[in-house]
């Protein structure tokens, strides 16, 4: 099991879980620079969406035929949270002290969780969560369960999706504009606030799917699944550079692959015996963004920008 | 509008004062006298009814049976019913009341009548509730609940100062496709219309009183708020708590609404020494006040909370540096004297430290911690900060879970933590006994508390001290905008280094005393969110809700969400939910909290703002107040 193409084929399903979660972050960064803290949450608020739809679908009904109404199922939870938390919560604060809108996300992440943990039935512990039957798949010495391979195949699709809509579509190119200077966009005749409410429906949806996927992959939800995926897919949105959406995915991908790779190899090195395994992981991975912050603050393919505080 | 003379007399000063406040017709059309009187009936109805019995039986929280004496709900009440009659009188131009009411305003009136109208009707509907229908009310329930309606009704009749009317800013309060309703743009724009108004109203200067006066006034209010707060700690029932709560929070309001706490706050400005003094003096009376260990517990833990608030309050009130990881500094400055403590499950369990030595440790490993944090980070966009430090306290925690020899070396004994942590000695004084001073004992909660007191004050002066110099006013600079401050020659990076790891230091030294008074440190308490209240998010509420950047806020803060959740036993389950929601209701409505630093209300409040000239500058510091603590 612990071969290299092995933990590389761990670290890209992990990471693509990240990268998913992490396009949420970086979207509504970069236009509105505002660190939305609660996408962690409705990231599992997706995952308990599409349970809850699976909960109430006759037991008869195959889990293919139930995977797209749980996909709908979750994107509508994730994507009616995220917005309704731009309309209600943030954009009151557009103008206020930037501490304002960070803390009201702060509020608004212990809400949900905490709205979920008190009145999702029996959502104290964690929820089982139905399984993909099939696999494990041997692809050469590599061992694939099927969750995998949806997220794979699901981050796979969204980014390629995501590229060819903000590269090519009108909204897209809007939103660029917007990332870009607000202020010009919106005197170019950009519908700014349109732009926003996009973007954090993007994102929402991204995170339902990323929810949706893990949950299939580890067939477990919580409800705290959120603050420590949300803190994994920040980094990775920092890694790969913040308020860039290819930036979001590689970020994601290499925290995914270097977290794969410490567990398995950091016992290996000489001195750093009792440092390896899972119980270290959020370790190296916190370690890796104080030494990107230190090297190369700006990301891996994020540019230099002014503090526009 | 048909006013009354000194209402008339008064307009006329705040003219000439260039006041923005406006009174308005009431809500209620009455004449003025009409209004008065009913005000007044409805005050001497309402104390009447708390005489009699409210309810037939005693399974009623507190013995509401009796008449002839007031018991249980029906105190708060009859407190509710005397302050605003005697505050009403004292409105109105009763001579020798009139201090009561500084300000010349109605709006006190109306507000301690609602806070009568809301602990009375509480009370009547929490009685239906609990045995089960209206008809278990006594003639003096009913009398209680149409007296308090009178009273409120007759407020309400007042001819109220209001907020003037301004252009609605849309950029800031956007209704975003609720504007395409009327009736809420409407009712948005009445609501916005019918604030009162108050925090602008002229008092008379109190430095005219004669100076020992003015220093008795300070220690009766002192002493008056130390018997409220004992007898709000003494309540037994959940039901009387929050009927307490209701005239408490709603008065106090009310009573800042007629100017009284405007002048109290002059009055401790002009002798700031003194008031500081005795300030430290009522709090050192505390655990003599009530001689129970349970009261102590409860008093050392919000002193703990109070003062890890107020290190944080250097960093997010003062610096602006929003700082998630913030208990993570607790927990390094407990471990490390938890290390050091003697105890024979540290790694080093021969050694013990003497306190001094172990919270100057504790301090300078939560400093080290924090220029470790800081060094990287502070160089960049504040929000960088925000999740190293949430995912350095969550960091914190998976470590000190793994160094248990196991999954890791063994340092901290992993989730069991290091127990048995023996109790401080200073001075040959054993805090862990009982000691007798005088008639009274004192345990050891109490003798931890008066420790921590003297953390705390410390603390405060730290702060105070900090904020009052260059570095402070630095601080402020940065926090305002840094681009500037960099511009006008401050260094930016230093002086947000130094504000870090000055918080880290001070949450610390509060860890040393926190492991000796737990006896033991695990790493659950040292999260971001948690049952358990040294969370970092509780913190950030505390600071937050109390008011960021002044000393009193984040100590009533950490206070009131300490103590609330505490007495009312059956919220606890929706505590954490209940936090998250406030922290979303303050930023929106509220964001300079509970009491607001002057320049901060000014900054999120930019659209109320008078035109420039008429607002009194300075006064920036709210004086130091421990006796909420």
């Amino acid at each position: 099991m612990h071969t290299l193409p092995q933990q590389l084929a761990n670290g890209l399903f992990l990471g693509s879980m990240y990268g998913l979660i992490a396009i949420g972050y970086t979207m509504v960064y970069g236009i509105v620079q505002l660190i939305n803290f609660a996408h962690g949450e409705i990231y599992m608020t997706g995952a308990f969406g599409a349970l809850a739809i699976y909960t109430n679908l006759p037991s008869s009904l195959s889990i293919w035929a139930a995977l797209p109404l749980m996909l709908i199922g979750g994107a509508l939870v994730s994507v009616v949270i995220a917005v309704g938390a731009e309309r209600l919560a943030y954009r009151p604060l557009r103008n206020a002290p930037r501490l304002a809108p960070l803390i009201t996300a702060i509020g608004l992440s212990l809400a949900l969780q905490q709205a979920v943990f008190n009145w999702y039935p029996d959502a104290k512990s964690g929820k089982r969560f139905p399984q993909l039957p099939g696999g494990p798949f041997h692809i050469g010495s590599v061992d694939v369960q099927s969750g995998d391979l949806f997220l794979l195949g699901a981050a796979v699709i969204c980014m390629l999706a995501l590229g060819i809509f903000v590269r090519s579509s009108r909204t897209g190119r809007a939103m660029q504009a917007t990332a870009q200077d607000p202020d010009t966009a919106k005197l170019m005749g950009v519908d700014t606030n349109r732009i926003i409410i996009i973007a954090f429906a993007i994102g929402g949806f991204f995170a339902a799917v990323a929810g949706l996927a893990s949950g299939l992959k580890y067939g477990q939800i919580q409800y705290n699944m959120g603050f420590q995926a949300g803190l994994k897919a920040f980094t990775a949105a920092v890694l790969g550079g913040i308020g860039n959406i290819y930036g979001a995915m590689l970020g994601g991908l290499v925290l995914g692959i270097a977290e794969a790779c410490a567990t398995a190899y950091i016992a290996n090195v000489p001195g750093m015996e009792q440092f390896g395994g899972g119980a270290w992981a959020q370790v190296w991975a916190f370690v890796l963004l104080i030494v990107v912050l230190l090297v190369r603050p700006q990301g891996l393919l994020g540019e230099r920008v002014a503090d526009r505080a | 509008m048909t006013d009354l003379p000194i209402a008339a007399a008064e307009e006329a000063a705040a003219a000439t004062a260039g006041h923005s406040t406006r009174r308005t017709a009431p809500f209620i059309p009455l004449p003025v006298t009409a209004a008065r009187a009913t005000t007044l009936a409805g005050a001497v109805i309402t104390t009447a009814s708390t005489f009699m019995s409210w309810t037939y039986t005693t399974d009623f929280p507190g013995d509401l049976t009796v008449s002839g004496y007031p018991g249980g709900l029906q105190v708060m009440t009859l407190i509710g019913a005397l302050l605003t009659g005697v505050v009403a009188l004292g409105t109105f131009g009763l001579k020798g009341l009139r201090w009561l009411n500084p300000a010349r305003t109605n709006n006190g009136v109306l507000l301690l009548a609602l806070a009568t109208l809301g602990t009375t009707w509480y009370t009547v509907i929490d009685i239906a509730a609990k045995l089960g229908g209206f008809a278990n009310l006594d003639p003096g329930g009913i009398v209680a609940f149409i007296g308090a309606l009178v009273l409120f009704a007759g407020a309400l009749a007042l001819p109220l100062d209001r907020h003037p009317e301004e252009a609605a800013d849309t950029e800031y309060y956007e209704l975003g496709w609720f504007e395409q309703v009327t009736p809420v743009v409407r009712g948005y724009a009445w609501l916005r219309e019918a604030r009162l108004h108050h925090s602008e109203l002229r008092v008379p200067d109190t430095r005219k009183l004669n100076p020992w006066l003015q220093r008795l006034v300070i220690v009766v209010v002192y002493a008056l708020g130390l018997k409220i707060l004992t007898f709000g700690l003494a309540t037994d029932y959940s039901d009387i708590f929050i009927g307490y709560l209701i005239v408490v929070a709603i008065g106090v309001w009310g009573l800042s609404a007629s100017g009284l706490i405007k002048q109290f706050q002059q009055l401790t400005q002009h002798n700031k020494r003194f008031a500081g003094t005795i300030g430290v003096i009522t709090a050192i009376a505390y655990p003599f006040a009530q001689n129970n260990e349970l009261w102590a517990n409860l008093g050392v833990y919000v002193l703990i909370v109070a003062t890890v608030a107020l290190g944080l309050n250097i960093v997010v009130g003062l610096t602006g540096l929003l700082d998630l990881g913030y208990v993570a500094f607790l927990g390094v400055g407990a471990y490390t004297a938890a290390l050091v403590s003697g105890s024979p499950f540290s790694i080093w369990s021969g050694t013990q430290f003497p306190f001094w030595a172990a919270a100057l440790a504790g301090m300078i490993a939560a400093c080290v911690f924090g220029v470790l944090i800081g060094a990287p980070t502070l160089r960049l966009r504040g929000d960088y900060l925000a999740i190293v430090t949430l995912g350095f306290g969550e960091i914190f925690r998976i470590v000190v879970r793994n160094l248990d020899g196991v999954s890791g070396p063994k340092v901290t004994n992993g989730p069991n933590g290091i127990a048995q942590i023996p109790d401080l000695s200073i001075f040959g004084y054993n805090l862990g006994d009982t000691h007798s001073v005088g008639s009274f004992t004192l345990g050891r909660f109490a003798n931890y508390y008066l420790l921590m007191l003297v953390i705390t004050v410390i603390v405060v002066l730290v702060f105070t001290r900090a904020a009052d110099s260059r570095i402070g006013r630095s601080w402020i600079a940065i926090r305002e905008d840094e681009t500037a401050a960099t511009a006008m020659g401050i260094n930016g990076f230093r002086v947000k280094l130094v504000a870090f790891a000055l918080g880290a230091s001070l949450a610390g030294l509060a860890g040393t005393v926190f492991a000796h008074v737990t006896n033991s440190v695990v790493p659950d308490p040292y999260q971001f969110s948690g049952p358990v209240p040294p969370n970092s998010a509780f913190l950030l509420a505390a600071v937050v809700l109390g008011g960021m950047g002044t000393v009193s806020g984040p100590i009533l803060g950490a206070a009131l969400l300490y103590v609330i959740p505490q007495k009312l036993g059956f919220l606890s389950k929706y505590e954490l939910f209940a936090f998250g929601i406030a922290l979303i209701l303050i930023m929106r409505f509220r964001p300079e909290g509970i009491i607001p630093n002057r320049r901060r209300q000014l900054e999120f409040h930019e659209d109320d703002a008078p035109a420039p000239g008429n607002r009194p500058m300075g006064d920036d510091t709210v004086p130091a107040t421990t006796a909420g603590a």
